[in-house]
C-alpha cells in the first residue's frame, strides 16, 4: 500500500493527520507521522534519513517559526528526494476552478480561494480565511485562520498574515514580512517589515 | 549611601529641558550607523531633544543638518530612513552637501532681497563618523569627541563596529520612563539575577562587586567636588569604557555563526556603555550585536531606537533575515523586562519622593550623579 509521510510538530501535525484522514481513502493509503524537533534547527531535517521514498509521498506541516524557513527547509529536502507533495484541500474548503495551487499548500476548512488566484507552493490557508479574485500567495507563506485578502493584493513569499488580518484590495505586502496586528492594511508594506501587536512601531530590515 | 538626586530630576519638565540646555546640547549624540548611509542620497532621520535633524550622504560625504526646510518649516525627509535626495517636497526646494539652497521659480515667485537670500540655507551641525557609528553634535562651537569618550574608548568602538554587517533589523520602543534610569540601570550589574533571572541570566552570570579603589575615587569626589571643567571632562571619560564584561555560561553555537566573521573569539559577554544615552552589547562572543539608543523625548519619556546585527558575513545566507528577526524578538523578552522595570519606578516617583539609598558596588552611579548634580546645579559646563 502507498503510504504518505506526514512530518510536523505539535498540533499542526496532529491536524494535519486528522486533515488527511478526512480526504483519504485509508484503505488504499498509509498516513505515517513523523514528528520533528523544531528547537533542533538543521538537526531535525536529518530525522528525514530512514524515510522509505519507494512510492511514498509526503506532507510537511509546521508553523511559520523563522520566517517559514523551517518548514521550507523541510519540504526542499523532501523535494530533491524526489517525493511527491500534493496540496491538502480539507473539507468544505471553497477553491474556485482553475486556481493554481503548488506542492505542499494547505488549505483550511472553510477557506474561500476566488477566481484567477495562484497560491505559491508550501503556503498554508487557515480555515476560514477568504482569498479574493486575482490574488497572488507567494512560496511558503502563512495566512491565519480568517484572514481576508482583498481582490488583486500580491502577498510576498515566506510572509506572515496572523489573526484578524484584512489586506485591501490591490496591496502588496513584502516578502519576508509578518503583519501581526489585527487590522485593516491600506498601504503596501515592504519586504522585511515585521508588525506585530506588541510593539509600538514596526520592526525594520535594512540594507543586505 | 543617600542619593542626592530629587524626584525631580525624573519627572520635571523644566528640569528636562534645563538638562537639554547643560548636558545634551553640547555632547556628541548617536544617530545611527554608516550601514545605513552606505549609498548617494542614503540618509536618516531623528528627533533629538526637539530638534529633527537628518544625516544625508552625498556622494559619499556625510552631513548633518536640521530637517526643516527654511521657506515654509516642513521637514525635509519625512521617513526615519530612506534613499532620496535632500528635496522638500512641499514647494521643491533642494540643498546640496553645504545647506545651500536650490529654489525653483525663484526669480518669478520669491524675490528676496539679495542679503535675505544669503541667509537661506540649512542650519549645519557637526558630525563624526567613529568605525560604524554617526554621531552629531547641536553645539555652536562642538567638544572635539576625544574629549566626551577619551581615546581607548573610541579605538574599542571603532574595531567593534568595523564588524557590524551591513543588514540590520531595527525598531522604537515609546518609553514612559526618565532617560537616566537607563543609564542607572545599565550601570548596576546587580539586577540582571534578579530581573534577568529566566533570560539573560541564564547565559550569562553577572556578578556585581565592590571595588575599594572605585568607591575611595568616590569618597574623594564626595569631599572635594569637581574643581574645574578638565576635571569635570575627565571624570565624563570614565562613564564611558566598553569591552569584556562576564563569560558566557556555555559557548555560544548557532547555525548561523558559520556564516559570520566573528568580532574576535572570545566566549564573553561584551558591553560597552558611551555616556550618556548610548548602549551597545554582544550577548553571543561577538557573533552579533544589540546597540540600544535612549533618546530622551520629555522627562518621563523616552525613545528607545534598537539595532541588531549580526558581525559581518562571509556571504549571503537564505535565513539571514529570520536569524535576525528572532534575535530581536529575543532580545525583547530582556527589554522589556527593563522597561518595564523603569516604567514602574517612573510611576512610583512623585515630587515628595525620598532619595534612593545606593550601595558601594554602586560607586559608578553614584559619581555620575555627583557629576551630574554638579553640572545641573553649574558648578562647570561642558
Amino acid at each position: 500500500m502507498p503510504c504518505k509521510h506526514v512530518i510536523g510538530h505539535g498540533p499542526e501535525l496532529a491536524r494535519a493527520l486528522a486533515a488527511w484522514r478526512s480526504v483519504a481513502s485509508l484503505s488504499t493509503l498509509e498516513l505515517r507521522p513523523l514528528e520533528i524537533d523544531p528547537a533542533a534547527g538543521q538537526a531535525a531535517l536529518a530525522c528525514l534519513d530512514g524515510l522509505d521514498d519507494e512510492g511514498a509521498s509526503a506532507f510537511v506541516a509546521l508553523d511559520a517559526r523563522f520566517l517559514n524557513g523551517m518548514r521550507l527547509d523541510l519540504m526542499a529536502s523532501l523535494r530533491l528526494r524526489g517525493i511527491a507533495m500534493p496540496a491538502l484541500v480539507e473539507p468544505g474548503a471553497l477553491v474556485a476552478a482553475g486556481v493554481r495551487m503548488d506542492d505542499n499548500c494547505w488549505i483550511g476548512a472553510g477557506a474561500i480561494i476566488q477566481h484567477g488566484s495562484r497560491i505559491g507552493f508550501n503556503t498554508v490557508i487557515g480555515a476560514g480565511a477568504i482569498v479574493g479574485s486575482g490574488v497572488t500567495v507567494g512560496h511558503s507563506a502563512w495566512i491565519d485562520e480568517g484572514v481576508v485578502i482583498g481582490r488583486g493584493a500580491r502577498i510576498g513569499a515566506q510572509v506572515t498574515l496572523g489573526l484578524g488580518v484584512i489586506v485591501g484590495h490591490g496591496r502588496q505586502i513584502g516578502k519576508l514580512s509578518i503583519v501581526d496586528k489585527a487590522g485593516r492594511i491600506e498601504q503596501d508594506i515592504a519586504a522585511r517589515t515585521f508588525i506585530h501587536a506588541t510593539h509600538a512601531q514596526p520592526i525594520v530590515i535594512i540594507g543586505a | 549611601m543617600r542619593s542626592r538626586m530629587p524626584p525631580q530630576a525624573y519627572i520635571d519638565e523644566a528640569w528636562f529641558a534645563r538638562e537639554r540646555e547643560l548636558l545634551f546640547k553640547p555632547l556628541w549624540q548617536f544617530v545611527g550607523l554608516k550601514v545605513m548611509l552606505d549609498k548617494h542620497n542614503a540618509f536618516i532621520t531623528r528627533t533629538l531633544f526637539g530638534i529633527p535633524v537628518v544625516v544625508q550622504n552625498f556622494h559619499g560625504a556625510l552631513r548633518a543638518f536640521e530637517n526643516i526646510c527654511p521657506h515654509r518649516q516642513n521637514p525635509i525627509q519625512v521617513a526615519p530612513h530612506g534613499v532620496r535626495p535632500l528635496f522638500c517636497g512641499y514647494h521643491g526646494w533642494s540643498f546640496d552637501r553645504e545647506g545651500a539652497t536650490r529654489i525653483p521659480h525663484e526669480d518669478a515667485l520669491y524675490r528676496f532681497p539679495q542679503e535675505e537670500r544669503a541667509c537661506i540655507h540649512l542650519r549645519r551641525f557637526a558630525l563624526e563618523v567613529v568605525g560604524n557609528l554617526v554621531f552629531v553634535c547641536l553645539a555652536e562651537t562642538p567638544l572635539p569627541i576625544k574629549q566626551q569618550f577619551g581615546a581607548a574608548m573610541l579605538a574599542s568602538l571603532t574595531a567593534s563596529s568595523l564588524a557590524y554587517d551591513s543588514e540590520v533589523i531595527m525598531t522604537t520602543y515609546e518609553g514612559h520612563f526618565n532617560w537616566k534610569l537607563a543609564y542607572e540601570n545599565l550601570r548596576d550589574g546587580h539586577h540582571p539575577r534578579y530581573l534577568h533571572a529566566r533570560s539573560l541570566y541564564q547565559d550569562v552570570k553577572f556578578e556585581a562587586s565592590i571595588s575599594e579603589e572605585g568607591v575611595a575615587g568616590l569618597r574623594r569626589l564626595q569631599e572635594a567636588g569637581i574643581a574645574d571643567r578638565n576635571r569635570a571632562l575627565g571624570l565624563m571619560r570614565s562613564f564611558s569604557g566598553g569591552g569584556r564584561d562576564a563569560p558566557m555560561a556555555a559557548p555560544p553555537d548557532e547555525p548561523y555563526h558559520a556564516h559570520v566573521e566573528r568580532y574576535r573569539d572570545q566566549d564573553w559577554y561584551y558591553n560597552w556603555l558611551a555616556f550618556p544615552n548610548l548602549h551597545i552589547a554582544s550577548a553571543n562572543g561577538g557573533h552579533a550585536f544589540i546597540i540600544e539608543h535612549h533618546i530622551p523625548v520629555a522627562a518621563g519619556r523616552t525613545d528607545l531606537v534598537v539595532y541588531y546585527l549580526t558581525a559581518k558575513k562571509k556571504q549571503p545566507y537564505a535565513s539571514s533575515a529570520a536569524v535576525l528577526h528572532a534575535h530581536m524578538m529575543g532580545a525583547d523578552v530582556v527589554m522589556r523586562e527593563d522597561i518595564a522595570v523603569m516604567e514602574q519606578i517612573q510611576r512610583t516617583l512623585h515630587p515628595g519622593a525620598r532619595s534612593s539609598h545606593l550601595g558601594d558596588y554602586e560607586y559608578i552611579n553614584a559619581s555620575l550623579e555627583l557629576w551630574y548634580l554638579d553640572l545641573m546645579e553649574g558648578h562647570f559646563a561642558l
